[in-house]
């Protein structure tokens, strides 16, 4: 009798499960490596795959915080022995990584030699990891250079410094790079890379191994650097949220047609007229009404994708009916939320799975509405503001309220806007069956802000009073 | 509708490489894919016409493929192309079609170029798709695969054939000019898929997807099996995720049983014909994350078989036709009813999923199932099964909601290079209550009758909605 064979001997094709992958990234400094390196690892432990970055100028620093240009000049021996034992702890950091059970590591460094790359492969081959290798190559100057004054400046290395200054030493550092920069080319066929030229103009794909590679590499094809906003609402209120009742495909409330009546205003706000817009919603009622007013030049699609979770068996009851008839789905559903999936239903990663397909869309288009659900919009916003597991799910999402994101180099930038009508509070505490009840001091409040404490929790209360005043007008 | 695919614009998609390069095995995957996804695209293959101008048997001038070809050579080049494109701008135009995969050599530079001017002037982008290879064995194997059956090669060695095919078509195209134009959209790829290389102009949705398609998208055989999982003990319904019944659990060991039984049969057979003696590939098994189908595999992996539970292989979503009658829901929705006779693949009921919303959610798996080396076996639903055998095997959307996968019978679906065969495995000894199709099924009205369906009768492989000749002529492509 034939048994599936255990760990990579079967000698033809690898189970997924089993891959350990090593994400090498290759080019010259103010590429936008590191952008590509934090955006993929966002992306692959939004999907459960545990990813991590190694970034060896970070290693370096512990020792030489705030180096010079000349400390990059391959004749300066001091310096080049500094960098090569700042890459030799990051990659033993990274093997130990692995051994722990760690899916996808990305190197985040300039790797710019073929003997670089070389030790890199043996590092790993010997241990069994498949090695990926991404070159970022780009010739275009005016690209680098705001590159350089964006990102470089803002980095630890200059901390304190004069811009122009660090501009100019950044570019010494970029020459010194370039004297020994070597391409992946020919003699480098037996890699798998995937090498990108000019922002995606020219892209070669060598040698993919399996299918989690080549997931990698589709995301990575995907990206782009065009600046760009994605904005998120919640349908408005339903008939459904006055009665505390989840899921349904129910009509809009009185005071959720007022929202559909105020978001073209609101979006004009935020979009400005002359950018195009493409708006996406569910397949259900509610979003399609919310998003009706919309002007008729944006772009209207409908994605069965965006719908909301699926509660199965509990579809349109309240939370107070399912403690009654499902108390150990209830108390299951509360211990693990993320995990916990509907009798017949699906659970916050059964959602992230499907939507999976409309974070590569979203990647790849500029500027977009999407009109959806509580749960998905929680699934949505904590891929782009990096949102653990635990505490997704349980993140306070407010009706009638519009959400800008705008993906920047180090991390996401958001602004929101109240339409300033009241709505019931469709948040729900751990282990509560209220139909109605406020977030409580300590919940993640999407779209609270990010940029200070006190800005966040100052949203909360004004989120607070208008849930109240909510729940009494009903 | 969901997806963006119908907003894409038209789009041909431009072979280039000379004969024996596996444009058609990639054109016709590539038609398949998209056509499943919903995207209405057909294949137009440059040879098709060319034997249709000059009549079957007639072989084409020796200077037809020169650059200084004679006038007679030019003006019946001129004349087959001109009837080619006619056709794929009426498709495209008249027909609503979105993608015309054109399947012909294009060897020139100068020639793609002005073909990509000419489609723009139409409306219509143009992505070029290279199939370039370098690898001597590569070649020989597709010469040998599909090429040397013509009557021309009759005895011969197949290794001589191929030679001889190979050697033809060098004289025959003296001058390629493989792509590197930097003005136009293309996508290379070199040795069947060991590397690609593209050239984005203006890629748009589709392109990227069909590199990412490209980049999964394996020679090598392996086979898949499909299995319908066992049935439950409570009430079946959508929304109760009922574990199976003891009934059930009868089914899933006397169907893993047949399985591994028919493997060996197969291996042994294969042996006794002078195949190799190489053990059996490792069978992998999915299923969806419902507790039928997982309880249903546990047999298999009690033995060791790994089993993998995929959430995008539940099954359709019935939404409020759940547990309704057919007359109930013609009664409830007679509006809906005539919609959805109208078509049923994309129909979708209130709250339900069509069945195109199941293949968009199942298109992750298609492609890791393109990706997967080891055998594999798919225990699902019976809705999954449809759109995935509806994958595999080209069926017309349309057909797809009414394929019938009873409980009986295991299908084998076995890989070839235009179009791939189907098996069915049957199942000794399972109680016939447990053999008709799901009750929890939505009661989808059954197509017209004289409407053709894919399904010859049960028991039987299907039959493709458009069958693809097998045996082409030795350099009958252009």
């Amino acid at each position: 009798m034939e048994l599936a064979r255990p760990h990579k001997t079967n000698g033809l094709g690898v189970q997924v499960e089993d891959t350990q992958i090593c994400v090498v990234m290759v080019g010259l400094p103010a590429r936008g490596k590191s952008l590509i390196a934090q955006k993929a690892q966002r992306y692959l432990k939004w999907l459960s795959i545990d990813a991590q970055v190694f970034n060896v100028g970070t290693y370096r620093r512990t020792d030489n915080p705030q180096p010079t240009a000349d400390f990059f000049d391959t004749s300066n021996a001091e310096g080049e022995r500094m960098r090569r034992a700042a890459a030799e702890a990051a990659v033993a950091d990274m093997l130990k990584w692995f051994r722990q059970g760690g899916i996808i590591a990305i190197l985040d460094a300039t790797n710019s030699t073929k003997e670089r790359r070389r030790w890199i492969k043996q590092c790993c081959d010997a241990k069994g990891i498949e090695t990926l290798f991404v070159e970022s190559k780009c010739d275009d100057e005016d690209l680098i250079m705001s590159n350089i004054l964006e990102v470089k400046t803002t980095s630890p290395d200059y901390k304190g410094l004069d811009p122009e200054k660090a501009a100019a030493d950044f570019r010494d550092r970029i020459r010194n790079y370039e004297k020994v920069y070597q391409t992946i080319d020919e003699d480098e066929n037996d890699l798998t890379y995937l090498k990108i030229m000019n922002v995606g103009k020219q892209v070669i794909i060598n040698r993919i191994q399996d299918y989690l590679q080549s997931r990698v590499v589709y995301y990575l094809m995907n990206l782009h650097i065009k600046p760009r906003s994605i904005w998120l609402s919640r349908h408005g209120e339903s008939e459904f949220n006055l009665h505390g009742q989840i899921g349904g495909d129910a009509n809009l409330s009185a005071r959720g047609e007022l929202y559909a009546e105020k978001l073209p205003a609101l979006v004009r706000e935020s979009v400005g007229d002359d950018r195009p817009l493409t708006v996406w919603t569910s397949t259900l009622k509610r979003t399609i009404a919310t998003a009706r007013y919309l002007p008729g030049e944006y772009n209207q699609l409908q994605w069965k994708a965006l719908d909301e979770l699926d509660s199965g068996v509990c579809d349109c009851m309240t939370y107070s009916e399912i403690a009654e008839q499902y108390p150990e789905d209830f108390a299951a559903r509360d211990e693990d939320k993320y995990n916990y999936r509907y009798r017949g239903g699906e659970s916050y990663r059964d959602v992230v799975i499907r939507l999976e397909p409309i974070i590569m869309e979203l990647e790849r288009s500029e500027n977009i509405l999407i009109v959806t659900h509580q749960a998905v919009l929680r699934c949505i916003y904590a891929y782009f503001m990096k949102k653990t597991q635990e505490e997704s799910p349980w993140m306070a999402v407010p009706l009638h309220t519009l959400i800008k994101l705008t993906p920047r180099a180090y991390g996401t930038e958001e602004k929101r806007y109240d339409a300033q009508i009241p709505a019931v509070s469709t948040w729900r505490g751990k282990g509560s069956v209220a139909k109605h009840e406020d977030p409580i001091e300590t919940t993640e409040m999407l779209g609270g802000g990010k940029d200070g404490k006190t800005d966040v929790s100052k949203e909360k209360k004004e989120e607070g009073e208008v849930a109240v005043e909510g729940v009494e007008g009903h | 509708m969901s997806g963006r695919l119908f907003h894409s614009g038209k789009i041909a998609i431009v072979l280039v490489g000379p004969p024996a390069r596996g444009k058609t095995h990639i054109s016709v995957s590539l038609s398949r894919y998209l056509q499943w996804l919903g995207v209405k695209t057909r294949v137009f293959h440059l040879g098709d016409y060319r034997r249709a101008t000059m009549g079957g048997d007639m072989d084409v001038p020796d200077d037809y493929f020169f650059i200084n070809a004679s006038a007679a050579s030019v003006m019946l080049r001129q004349k087959i192309l001109k009837k080619c494109r006619e056709d794929i701008y009426g498709w495209l135009n008249h027909e609503n079609g979105q993608v015309a995969i054109y399947d012909a050599v294009n060897p020139l530079s100068g020639g793609r170029r002005s073909l990509a001017k000419e489609f723009a002037k139409h409306d219509v982008q143009t992505l070029f798709l290279e199939s370039y290879v370098t690898e001597e064995n590569i070649l020989r194997e597709n010469a040998r695969n599909v090429k040397i059956s013509s009557p021309d090669f009759i005895g011969m060695d197949p290794d001589e054939a191929a030679k001889l095919y190979l050697r033809r078509i060098d004289v025959k195209i003296p001058l390629f000019e493989t792509m590197d134009e930097p003005d136009l959209n293309y996508v290379k790829m070199i040795n069947a898929g060991e590397r690609i290389q593209y050239n984005n102009v203006s890629f748009g949705y589709l392109s990227h997807r069909i590199v990412f398609y490209l980049m999964n998208l394996h020679i090598k055989s392996r086979q898949t099996f499909f299995a319908r999982a066992g049935t439950s003990s409570q009430e079946d319904s959508y929304k109760m995720d009922a574990p199976l019944s003891s009934d059930g659990e009868t089914y899933a060991q006397k169907m893993s049983e047949t399985l591994l039984q028919h493997r060996e049969a197969e291996r042994a057979a294969s042996i006794s014909k002078g195949g190799s003696d190489a053990p059996l590939k490792p069978l992998t098994v999915w299923t969806s994350t419902r507790k039928r189908t997982v309880e249903t595999a546990e047999y298999l992996k009690g033995k060791g078989y790994k089993v993998r539970q995929r959430s995008q292989m539940s099954q359709l979503n019935p939404g409020v036709c759940e547990k309704l009658s057919e007359r109930s829901i013609r009664r409830m929705y007679p509006e809906e009813v005539e919609k959805h006779e109208k078509d049923p693949y994309h129909h979708r009921y209130p709250r339900a999923e069509s069945y195109h919303d199941l293949a968009v959610r199942l298109e992750p798996i298609i492609l890791e199932l393109e990706r997967e080396q080891n055998d594999l076996l798919i225990i699902a639903h019976e809705s999954v099964l449809r759109v995935l055998y509806g994958y595999l095997m080209a069926c017309d959307a349309m057909h797809i909601p009414s394929l019938k996968f009873p409980r009986n019978e295991i299908i084998e679906i076995i890989p070839a290079s235009y179009q791939n065969e189907a098996k069915r495995v049957h199942i000794q000894g399972l109680a016939p209550e447990m053999i008709p199709g799901s009750p929890e099924d939505i009661r989808i009205p059954v197509p017209p009758s004289g409407t053709l369906s894919p399904m010859s009768g049960l028991g039987t492989p299907a039959e493709p909605a458009n069958p693809i000749p097998k045996t082409v002529h030795p350099l009958s492509k252009d």
